[in-house]
This record gives structure tokens, C-alpha cells and sequence, in this order.
């Protein structure tokens, strides 16, 4: 942290700012728990399971010990934007590459849950976004997504009117009545039903930050989507 | 794309856990990376990939002791070894571009946040070594600095539409900067933000309106670019590089601010900031920064010794005007000025002079004896010394003697040295920051100049003006008292019009400093004491009208 020399005016109380301590403390957590997915990992790989209450075992730690990293990557990047210190920087890439990333990213929790992916999405399609940003919004909903869905997802992407849109859609029971009415498209995000629902916040300010020519992403949450399920859409401008 | 052959590659992974290491090591072995070497601490990797050429670096930012991942990096990129051009990645544990805020050069190829999996780490390294296999040619007629084959084999991708479109653009836009192909440049930056307004278009603008001379519209284009994105070290690196052009320093000094409050561990930053303050004479700016500088030197490759005795001369400086703020200061630049030889070896011209700086730094803590028995050792030394490195330990000899209280034999010794370099016009030059009087030409002229401007500004009543003309002189004759006292009196009159704490605590300071170099038999002594009155009951009013 920054240090500085003291202003001499000495004996004033030490100023505890919350959100401050909470962010260090989170960093910390965030720092154990990516020893703890190491070694999960490792242990699943010395010692595989011997039947399937084991492997169940197994993938109920990884998809626990998963989310909870998730969720504070997410409230340090909340905190970040709120400080105006998350380093957010716009650029041309492939729409493909980003997606198949977090597909990748998330191999293990898929097999474990026998989920089956598809991915739709043209090959030289190329957008502008902030890679590591958008990249942390996918990976989030791809986890909440393989939590409620039976057997498939499926990430579409493509152009639909002058914007980029990524879905990812799901044959679950779909998303439950307030949810569609916090995050449609006219609704403001109220979290009046007690849910903090970190993830959704977090798309829709990563979302918003997202400018260009006077328009800003939005997302828009959906049910009977093309499996059956839920439907949670990404609009980039 | 094309098939990766990874079984011939050589990688190196570094990180601090055991557990990590050996766990990239078995994803390397599954992607079919034949070797893999590891290393624990960073200094072990420097070691490593300077004796032999990796392919591939994953490296943990956080090593616990010693090196930063990104201080490898800097290290590699910097140094000439077989692992300079090696791809590197970045491994951390969030996201990681907010928490390194790295300076201009010294990007890696790749950030990678934890936890990693074996896929994704295939598709990432598949998709690096595709996009530098590409990009070969190009890289290669770089490295061969045939510039022509390199923006021919750019401009033939971007107008296939080729997959690597938007790097060839950026590689071109640093090709037509760096070959002076100005009216290039700005073409192809403008057809990309006809499009979209891409930062690094944004950013290639300013640096060619920079190289055109247009420093206004170089600054525009920086602004439009801090709005959206506050955090854009790019944009700062690149303002303080106009101001630095222009001989704005205060300006300098208010970006460079900003810009380390942003990324304290920035060494190079911190460095800018340190010299740009001291020049300033703004003596807490510079004490802090330069401290800071020599703290995040550590383990840095851009450590020099110059910015320790920076530190120390700064530390002695504002002990002069601030005895309580010093204090602490001064006993870190102890330590510091006693470590620099362990540090930096042995050379001699280093020693001599940071003992110069030691036997102040004892004044200061109040040792009188050992810093004169430091200050004799320091003489003594003096002798082996030649050209450059004499210089600086004869001027710092000089502040010794005025630290140590003995005047008259500074200002012997300084004659001596005036008569010495009679003859070179630099060498005085730089003595001029000793003397009442400059005896070099240049300075000479600076005076007569400044004084005209300074006196016409004053007798328009213009007073800040005035103030500022003999303030910008005094950065390179800090000891001269016609201009000091020029600059308080100038600054006192536009006190007394607005009244503002910050000018009052600057001027306030200069006053102090110069009750030290100043003697009864001076012939402005007189003129002095009048200021000094005058300054103490502009004060006296402004803080009882505060208490009312």
C-alpha cells in the first residue's frame, strides 16, 4: 500500500474504513482458497475416487470451493469499479476465443455434473469488449448455469441489431418470476427480495460500463428459452 | 491453426508454492511440454532463463520474498539473454491488470488468473503460439531492423483481413512512430477510431502528435482517454513525457503525483517523481518519492544508486527547513547511504560520496564528531577520483562543509573548484548550484534573463508572475540570494493580494533555507531581515484572522 510521510499532526484515530478491511480480508481468503482448489485438484488426481458416493463427494468440494472463488472475484471487482480502481480497458477480440475459454475453464465441473456443452458462435466474429471483465461475467453465469440445468447448455453468440449478443441458455426449471421482473430490461436492479444475487449485479454494472456511440450494454433474463429452460442474454454495443 | 510442437518447447515455471509448481509442471507434461524446469524464487528464475533460451515462462506475480513476477519480467525484458524474447505469462490470483498497473514496456504476453485448469491452459498456450508463429516474419525483419519488410508484411495481413488484424494494426502504428512516418501514423490511428474509439488508437494519437511538436493536441487526446478510463498509466506516462518536453515541471510533478498514487510500486514513477520534486524544490514531495523509490528498488532492476543519494541529499535538504518531519527521514537515510556499498559494490566514486551524504546525515542526527571523522575519511578518498564522479563528490563535499557549519572553509574549498574548472563550461555549471554568484555562462545569462522578465512582471504588479520567473530560475541556482530573496518578496506581495496556504508554507521554507546560506556580512543581509519581518506579520494576521 501507499505509504506516506506523516502530516505531524499526530494522535488522530485510526480511521477504519470497511469496505476497505473487507476487500484486504477478501484478497486473503482469495489467496486460501486458491491453495485449496490446488490442492482438491491434486488430491482428486493421487487419490481418484473408488465409487460414486466418492466422486460425488468430490465434485460437491470442487463445485463449492468453485463458487466461493467466484464470488470474491466478484465482490473484489464490485469493490474495484466502486473505488474506480478496476483497470478496465476496451479492445478488439474474437468472440469465440473468450467464450471457449470459460468453457475450458469450467471442464472439470461440467464432466463432474455430466453436463453437455454447445457453442454457436461464428469463428471470425470479432467484438469490442474488455476481455478480462466480460471473461469473469461469462465464467460466473456458466457455474450458476451448470448448478440448475439438467443434462445441456447452450452459448449462442452473434449480431442482433447493431449490438454483440452472447446467451447462454439452459434446460433448467428457468429463473424465478423476480429475478425476470430485477433484471429485465426496464426494471432497476432493487434487491428488494432479500437475494444479493452478487453475480447478476455484477454482469449488469460490468455490463453498463460497456459504451459506445451513446448506447451501453444491458443484459435481459428469459424463460422457455430454446432448451426449455432459462435464458440469460449479454447485449454489447 | 497451426499444430504446436510442444514436445521439442522448453518451459519454466515459477511460483513459491511447491504444490502450484508441481501441479503446472504435470499440465505442461499433459499438453506434451517435453521439459519443464522450475524455480521457487524469482532470483532462481533470472538465473534459469539467463542460461538458457525457454519458450515458455509461467510465473507467479506473488513469489513471497525477493521478486515480483513483474520484476522478472522487467528484468528479462531489459537485460539481453537467451530468455528476453521467451513468451511470459502472468500468473495471479484476481485480476491482475488493476493490481500490477504496469509501466509502458513491460506488459507480459498473457495474464492467467487462478485457479487454472489443463484445458485452459491448452487453449491458451495453442492459441499465444499461434498468433507469435504468425507474426514471426514480422517479428523477425523488427528484430533484423528492416523496418520496410516489417510494414509490408503488416499492411499484407490487415488487407487479407487476416486473423491477427487488430495486433498487425498496432504493430504498424509502432512502426510508423518509430520510423518517423508521422503522417502514416495518424492515418491509420484515425481509420481505426473511425470505427471505435479504441484506447490505444487514442494513445497512438497523442504519441504522434507529441513527435509532430503538437504537445496542446497531444494533451487533448490524453485527456479524452483518462475520462473514460481513469487508470490508464499509458496516458500519465505520456502527459508527464510532454511536460517534460515543454519544461513544465510543476506540471511534471502534479502528473507524476497522480500517477504514483495510482501505482506507488511503480519504481520508475517513483524515481521521475523523486528528481522532478527536488528540481521543484518541493522538498516533502521529494523526500517522500524518493524514499518510496528506494524502498520498491529492493529487488528492481531499475535500482541505481544515484537515486539512494538522491534520497539522502533530500533528507538533509528538508531537515534544513523541517527539523520534526525529518527526524525519522533522516535516520532511514542512514541506513540507506550505510547500506549503498553492500549494495551496489564497491566501486569508489559511489563510496566517497555517499559518505559525504553520511557525515551530514550524522549532523542532522545530532553526531558532530563521527560525521567529522566521517567527513575526513570521505576527504581522504577524494583524491582517486576523476571526472564525473569527482564532480559529484566535490560538490557533495562542499554541502558537507556548510552542514558541518564551517563556512568559510566551503566557501574556500568552492573557489578552489570554480578555478579547477575554470575552463569548463559544464563542470560550472553544474558548480552553479553552490554558488551565491553562477560562474558559468549560461547561468549567468539565465540571471540577467529571469531578473528582466521577473522585475518587468513585478513592476507591472503582477506579482505571481514575477513569483513564478524567479522560482523556475532558483530550480538550477538554489543558492542564489538576489534571486531568493527576488522570489520572496515577489510571492509575499501576491500573499498579501490572495492569500493561499499552500504558497505561504513554500515560501515560508525558502525563506529558512536561506537564513542558512546567508551570513550578517551579505550584502543583501539587510534586505533579508526586512523580508523575513514582513513575511512573519503576513503570517501573524492570516492565522489570528483564522482563529476569529
Amino acid at each position: 500500500m501507499t505509504e506516506r510521510l506523516s502530516d505531524n499532526t499526530g494522535g488522530s484515530k485510526t480511521h477504519m474504513d470497511f469496505s476497505f478491511v473487507l476487500a484486504h480480508s477478501v484478497h486473503d481468503m482469495k489467496n486460501s482458497l486458491g491453495m485449496l482448489l490446488t490442492t482438491l485438484a491434486d488430491m482428486m488426481d493421487k487419490y481418484p475416487p473408488q465409487d460414486d458416493i466418492q466422486a460425488k463427494f468430490f465434485s460437491t468440494l470442487e463445485y463449492e470451493a468453485a463458487r466461493i472463488n467466484s464470488e470474491l472475484v466478484q465482490l473484489l471487482a464490485l469493490y474495484r469499479m466502486d473505488e474506480q480502481k478496476l483497470v478496465f480497458e476496451i479492445d478488439e477480440h474474437h468472440v469465440l476465443d473468450i467464450i471457449e475459454e470459460q468453457v475450458a475453464r469450467n471442464d472439470t465441473l461440467f464432466k463432474a455434473r455430466q453436463l453437455s456443452i454447445e457453442v454457436d458462435c461464428p469463428a471470425d466474429l470479432t467484438w469490442y469488449f474488455d476481455n478480462e471483465m466480460l471473461g469473469g461475467v461469462l465464467n460466473n453465469i456458466l457455474v450458476n448455469c451448470a448448478r440448475y440445468s439438467h443434462k445441456r447448455l447452450l452459448v449462442t453468440a452473434g449480431i442482433d441489431n447493431g449490438f454483440m449478443r452472447i446467451a447462454i441458455a439452459d434446460d433448467g426449471e428457468g429463473y424465478p418470476e423476480f429475478m425476470l421482473h430485477d433484471f429485465s430490461r426496464s426494471g432497476n436492479v432493487s434487491f428488494s427480495s432479500g437475494s444479493t444475487k452478487l453475480g447478476l449485479l455484477f454482469a449488469q454494472k460490468a455490463m453498463e460500463m460497456h459504451r459506445a456511440r451513446g448506447r451501453e450494454g444491458y443484459m435481459i433474463l428469459a424463460n422457455q428459452g430454446p432448451l426449455g429452460g432459462g435464458q440469460l442474454s449479454l447485449y454489447l454495443p | 491453426m497451426s499444430v504446436v510442437e510442444y514436445h521439442k518447447m522448453h518451459a519454466l515455471v515459477v511460483d513459491d508454492f511447491e504444490n502450484f509448481r508441481s501441479t503446472l509442471y504435470k499440465m505442461l507434461g499433459d499438453i506434451g511440454i517435453g521439459n519443464v524446469d522450475s524455480a521457487s524464487t524469482g532470483e532462481e528464475a533470472l538465473r534459469y532463463a539467463k542460461a538458457r533460451a525457454y519458450d515458455l515462462i509461467l510465473c507467479d506475480h506473488n513469489l513471497g520474498k525477493g521478486k515480483t513476477g513483474q520484476q522478472v519480467l522487467e528484468e528479462l525484458r531489459t537485460e539481453k539473454s537467451p530468455s528476453s524474447d521467451s513468451l511470459f505469462i502472468l500468473v495471479t490470483a484476481e485480476n491482475s491488470k488493476s493490481i500490477i498497473m504496469a509501466a509502458y514496456d513491460y506488459e507480459p504476453d498473457a495474464y492467467l488468473t487462478k485457479p487454472i485448469t489443463t484445458k485452459a491452459l491448452e487453449q491458451r498456450l495453442a492459441r499465444l503460439f499461434d498468433q507469435r508463429d504468425v507474426l514471426k516474419p514480422i517479428a523477425q525483419a523488427q528484430a533484423n531492423e528492416n523496418w520496410g519488410e516489417a510494414t509490408r508484411l503488416c499492411r499484407a495481413q490487415i488487407a487479407e483481413g487476416a486473423r491477427y488484424v487488430n495486433q498487425c494494426q498496432k504493430i504498424l502504428g509502432q512502426l510508423y512512430l518509430n520510423t518517423n512516418q508521422l503522417a502514416e501514423a495518424e492515418q491509420l490511428f484515425r481509420s481505426v477510431l473511425d470505427s471505435r474509439e479504441l484506447e490505444w488508437a487514442q494513445l497512438g494519437m497523442a504519441r504522434t502528435k507529441i513527435l509532430q511538436g503538437d504537445y496542446l493536441n497531444a494533451l487533448q487526446w490524453l485527456e479524452a482517454v483518462l475520462q473514460n478510463n481513469p487508470l490508464c498509466m499509458k496516458a500519465y506516462d505520456l502527459q508527464a513525457e510532454v511536460y517534460r518536453a515543454q519544461g513544465a515541471t510543476q506540471a511534471l510533478q502534479d502528473v507524476l503525483v497522480q500517477a504514483t498514487d495510482l501505482s506507488p510500486l511503480s519504481i520508475l514513477r517513483q524515481q521521475a517523481l523523486g528528481e522532478v520534486a527536488q528540481q521543484n524544490n518541493d522538498l516533502v514531495v521529494a523526500v517522500g518519492a524518493l524514499r518510496r523509490a528506494v524502498k520498491v528498488g529492493e529487488h528492481s532492476v531499475f535500482d541505481k544508486p544515484e537515486v539512494h543519494s538522491q534520497f539522502a541529499q533530500s533528507a538533509v535538504d528538508l531537515f534544513a527547513v523541517d527539523k520534526e518531519l525529518a527526524k525519522p527521514i533522516v535516520r532511514e537515510a542512514l541506513k540507506t547511504v550505510t547500506e549503498m556499498e553492500q549494495k551496489f559494490g564497491k566501486k569508489s566514486d559511489q563510496k566517497t560520496n555517499a559518505l559525504f551524504l553520511e557525515s551530514q546525515l550524522l549532523v542532522c542526527s545530532g553526531d558532530e564528531k563521527k560525521a567529522q571523522e566521517v567527513f575526513d575519511r570521505a576527504q581522504a578518498s577524494l583524491g582517486d577520483l576523476r571526472g564525473e564522479a569527482g564532480l559529484t563528490a566535490e560538490i557533495e563535499m562542499i554541502r558537507a562543509l556548510r552542514t558541518l557549519g564551517q563556512l568559510d572553509e566551503a566557501e574556500k574549498q568552492l573557489q578552489l573548484l570554480s578555478a579547477k574548472y575554470a575552463d569548463q563550461q559544464a563542470a560550472l555549471e553544474r558548480l552553479d548550484v553552490l554558488q551565491d554568484e553562477p560562474q558559468s555562462e549560461k547561468n549567468k545569462q539565465l540571471v540577467a534573463e529571469i531578473n528582466k522578465k521577473g522585475i518587468a512582471a513585478y513592476n507591472a504588479k503582477n506579482y505571481s508572475a514575477a513569483a513564478e520567473a524567479f522560482g523556475a530560475a532558483l530550480q538550477s541556482l538554489p543558492n542564489h540570494i538576489g534571486l531568493r530573496l527576488n522570489y520572496i518578496q515577489a510571492a509575499s506581495d501576491d500573499l498579501k493580494q490572495n492569500f493561499n496556504q499552500k504558497l505561504s508554507d513554500r515560501v515560508l521554507g525558502s525563506m529558512t533555507k536561506t537564513g542558512k546560506i546567508i551570513s550578517p556580512q551579505h550584502p543583501q543581509y539587510r534586505r533579508y531581515r526586512q523580508l523575513q519581518e514582513n513575511l512573519n506579520s503576513l503570517q501573524k494576521d492570516k492565522t489570528s484572522g483564522v482563529k476569529l
